[in-house]
């Protein structure tokens, strides 16, 4: 074992304080157990809320008539008007259609409420900005200046022969490294 | 990459860099531990003495810092970093976690960090760091829990339109973990324009991990059209150090972006124009100004300086020991003489004797003395008389006078027969001495050939000169340009030779592999069985090929540019136009380069410092970074900038859904870290206005504190009835679900 060092107990002594894993916490609940695969990234939860929404889609939309809410709980091929058959197809769709009319009713409201019926709602996904319609500005990969030249070899673009002799004498991969940062790097799938 | 700058030569150079005051450096700031947060159960008690249902605890969720605090206070009480590290210490068997800056008091805890937010992104996706941080705003703020439960209202930003399962998440936590009796979202910028008393305007929001602009149409906000970029701070932080990692590949400082973040604060700034101040930014004149230098942490190399005494003690020592060396020298020379000048009176005793003796006697006496006949007694009282007088004009330092006397070569034309024996051998030595004797002449003969032709060239190409100075500088400069060629070449060859793949690599191996290879191929295509390699002189021109790295080639480069020096000398001295600018180091001289003012900045670099190697030089980045928000292709982001949104909402969307837009151009507010750099306002202000009708009423205006005021919002909020109207309570959770929401002005939509 190493010699005690006052400087390693101080900074043990301050790391124990720090710490709060040894605390109580009163005020949590003891009963709590989250769900162990609660943690998801961005692609995955709306991957899931599109899986989601696809599998409610057709039980809602698939008619194509303008009567979405009294149809759609009869998904039957045989075309009378019988939805009260059994007892047992009677209970599953009855909890879909439940819980699709409710969001689809807040939908409505909120149609209604904030007088743009037309607007969709703002999704993470639809409120992103659109691509830029303006004509982008060459800049110098290496400098940031003003970049008039395009080097056809690593496509890099240059602001005068000084920076184009830079380039010349990259090493390799780095002319790539330059691309990424601009976003024009070429992804090998 | 920058060219040697040790010796600066032009004028320019010297004169500025006397002129240049010594540089400001700016040291690297980056986020630390500073001290240990004492919990603060005051504001606790004052909670729960105060009138229950008119208190919250206000967390403003952000991803750059989770700030925490009372509604009924003026600011946050706590200011901490959403990340989280906990790891198992073997040694103790003891698991520590640690929560905010406490995470970097420790190497082994900084190494276990882990962010709550997604990178670059206001959304939560690690929900078991988030539970943590709650868990140290609670602890830090008082919470006694005694009841097991964090009994008070809680009231949380949340991103725009944020995702249904991740505000899912958050609602379960809040009330299954810590049985909160109610909570409400609201979103960060909404929150902060309320609290500047915004009615009607766009928000614009930049923070850390993203930019909103939100049109707020009395009060309420049109989510609809809110529109979203995705750069933020932490997107700018990540550029730079990309940025600075490709300016200096081989920094030995350690570089990440908690420091990039603090560069961005201390040096960045929006230009006005930027393509105006972008094109002379690199410019000599006000280089200094412009080119921030922040020193990293260094370990000067030590040189031994020796002191002037030192010195002159070693000096004086080597002196000495040469004195030495020299006095005993003398002394083996004078010894030496004095033998040999015994030997010389013995042999010329032994002459005299021989005299006067008879013919057996003689041959007794040279017998004696190793000697063949009187002439080899001669000869050897001759040799030794001349290095006597040798040695002595030596020692008194005179010049030392070969005396060429013609050889005798009588014998040379005596017919053999006529001759005995030892006249035979006399003949042959003469015939060697004299074949010697006109080779040395000869050479010297040619040597002073060589002498005239050289001063005959001279001559002649003074005349050429005299008489066509146009054509022989012509003839001057195309030769300097040839030789600059080469070099260029050299280097070239040198560089395609550090590539494996390029051709001139390739070509080496061939002929490496050719060489090694016992039947080449070239021979066997010809057909020939000899491959007369070195037949041709240029045969072995391949070795020098094929001989890379260091001292290679180093003889002809250094030929190479004595050359060039020469002829660059003639130019300077006869040619009227070619000035000092025009040689070629004064070309490559580092005043002139562009990449060593965006590298090393107005003053000369020494490779040999410590302390300039671990400089970061910032210039062009300090505009370049934060405009991206305004030109997202310069990062290669895809999306508009924020002047275009903004153009776009307020010119195209809000018209054409039918809301008069005027009153929006009337109140244009700024919000998050992010629009703290300098002139961002007036950016967006001009950028605008460019976009928008002549005179339409445009104003812009920034948050009281642009950090701070969204928790502030929340805060005053949380007190009044439109939140108690917009809570959803444990009851209404238990009874509807996690995805329950009320809507109000200032938060989401449900979707």
């Amino acid at each position: 074992m190493a010699p005690p060092n006052p400087d390693a107990e101080a900074h043990q002594q301050l790391i124990d304080k720090l710490d709060i894993h040894a605390l109580r916490k009163p005020f949590r609940n003891p009963h709590w157990r989250p769900n162990q695969r609660r943690n998801k990234n961005i692609k995955a939860i709306i991957g899931d809320a599109v899986r989601k929404e696809a599998s409610l889609m057709p039980t809602q939309d698939n008619s194509g008539a303008a009567t979405p809410l009294v149809d759609d709980s009869i998904v039957s091929t045989d075309g009378d008007n019988t939805p009260l058959s059994t007892a047992d197809s009677v209970m599953q769709p009855n909890l879909a259609q439940a819980s699709r009319n409710l969001s689809k009713l807040v939908l409505e409201k909120n149609l209604r409420s904030n007088g743009m019926s037309m607007a969709p709602n703002a999704t993470y996904t639809n409120i992103e900005s659109a691509p830029s319609l303006a004509h982008p500005r060459h800049y110098c990969d290496i400098t940031g200046l003003p970049a008039p030249y395009t080097d056809p070899k690593t496509r890099l673009r240059y602001h005068n022969k000084e920076i184009f002799g830079v380039i010349r004498t990259l090493g390799q991969g780095v002319a790539e490294q330059y691309l990424e940062a601009r976003g024009a790097h070429t992804v090998l799938k | 990459m920058a060219p040697s700058a040790t010796e600066p030569t032009s004028t320019q150079a010297t004169e500025s860099q006397n002129t240049l005051p010594p540089p400001h450096l700016y040291l690297p700031r980056e986020t630390h531990f500073e001290k240990y947060l004492e919990s603060q159960p005051d504001g606790y008690r004052k909670a729960v003495s105060q009138l229950s249902g008119n208190t919250a605890i206000v967390i403003d969720n952000g991803s750059s810092t989770t700030r925490a605090g009372w509604s009924f206070e003026e600011s946050p009480r706590l200011n901490i970093a959403p990340i989280f590290s906990r790891y198992r210490d073997r040694k103790l068997g003891k698991t520590y976690s640690f929560v905010g800056a406490d995470v970097y008091s420790d190497t082994n805890a900084r190494g276990h960090m882990r962010n709550a937010f997604e990178a670059a992104s206001g959304i939560v996706s690690n929900w078991d760091v988030m539970e943590s941080i709650l868990d140290y705003v609670f602890l830090k703020l008082g919470i006694d829990g005694a009841n097991g439960s964090v009994d008070m209202p809680i009231v949380m930003t949340e991103a725009v339109a944020n995702l249904p399962y991740s505000r899912k998440s958050m609602t379960e936590i809040i009330f299954e973990c810590y049985s909160a009796p109610s909570l409400a979202y609201g979103i960060d910028s909404l929150f902060s324009y309320d609290y500047n008393n915004g009615k009607t305007g766009l928000v614009v929001s930049s923070s850390h991990s993203s930019t909103h602009l939100i049109p707020v149409l009395n009060s309420k906000a049109i989510l609809s059209q809110a529109t979203r970029l995705n750069w933020g701070g932490s997107q700018s932080a990540e550029y730079l150090l990309k940025l600075i990692r490709l300016k200096y590949p081989t920094f030995p400082g350690k570089l990440n972006s908690s420091q990039m973040e603090y560069a961005l604060q201390d040096h960045c700034y929006l230009s006005k124009d930027y393509d105006l101040e972008l094109s002379t930014y690199l410019d000599w004149t006000g280089l200094e100004d412009r080119d921030h230098i922040i020193q990293y942490p260094y370990t000067e190399e030590v040189v031994v300086q020796k002191s002037e005494e030192e010195l002159a003690r070693i000096a004086e020592k080597r002196k000495e020991s040469g004195r030495r060396l020299q006095e005993q020298a003398a002394k083996a020379r004078l010894e030496k003489l004095i033998r040999k000048e015994q030997e010389l009176d013995y042999y010329r005793d032994l002459q005299r004797k021989i005299a006067n003796e008879s013919k057996k006697e003689v041959k007794r006496l040279l017998d004696s003395e190793d000697m063949k006949d009187e002439a080899a007694l001669e000869r050897t009282i001759k040799e030794l008389d001349k290095s006597i007088r040798k040695a002595r004009t030596k020692d008194v330092g005179g010049e030392v006078e070969e005396e060429v006397e013609e050889p005798d070569f009588s014998l040379l034309e005596v017919p053999d027969d006529q001759l005995d024996e030892a006249g035979l051998k006399q003949k042959r030595h003469q015939r060697l001495m004299k074949s010697n004797h006109e080779a040395r002449a000869r050479a010297k003969a040619e040597k002073e050939r060589e002498k005239a032709r050289v001063a005959e060239e001279k001559r002649i190409d003074e005349e050429k000169r005299e008489n066509d100075l146009e054509g022989w500088l012509q003839e001057r400069r195309n030769a300097r340009a040839e030789l600059v060629q080469k070099m260029k070449d050299r280097e070239r060859l040198k560089a395609d030779l550090g590539n494996r793949k390029s051709l001139a690599s390739q070509i080496r191996m061939k002929s490496i592999a050719n060489l090694a290879s016992d039947t080449p191929t070239k021979k066997r295509r010809r057909g020939g069985d000899d491959d007369n390699f070195g037949a041709n002189d240029d045969d072995w021109g391949v070795y020098r090929q094929i001989a890379v790295g260091e001292g290679s080639d180093d003889d002809e480069e250094e030929d190479f540019s004595a050359n060039l020096k020469a002829l660059e000398a003639d130019l300077l001295k006869y040619d009227p136009e070619f000035t000092d600018q025009h040689t070629l180091d004064a070309q490559t001289d580092w005043t002139k380069s562009l990449v060593h003012a965006f590298l090393r900045g107005p003053r000369p670099f020494d490779h040999t410092s410590q302390q300039e190697a671990h400089q970061i030089h910032l210039n062009v980045e300090r505009i370049r970074v934060p405009e991206v928000i305004f030109q997202p292709s310069i990062a290669g982001l895809d999306q508009a900038g924020i002047v275009e949104i903004a153009a776009d909402i307020l010119t195209q969307r809000l018209p054409g859904s039918g809301v008069p837009h005027e009153a929006f151009l009337q109140d244009i507010f700024l919000t998050g870290g992010n629009v703290l750099f300098q002139n961002f306002d007036e950016r967006l202000r001009e950028g605008l206005r460019a976009c928008l009708p002549a005179g339409a009423p445009l104003v812009t205006r920034r948050a009281k504190d642009p950090v701070l005021d969204a928790w502030k919002g929340a805060a005053r909020w949380a007190g009044g009835s439109a939140w108690r109207s917009a809570a959803v309570s444990r009851e209404e959770y238990l009874e509807k679900g996690g995805e329950y929401l009320k809507e109000h002005d200032l938060g989401n939509a449900y979707s």
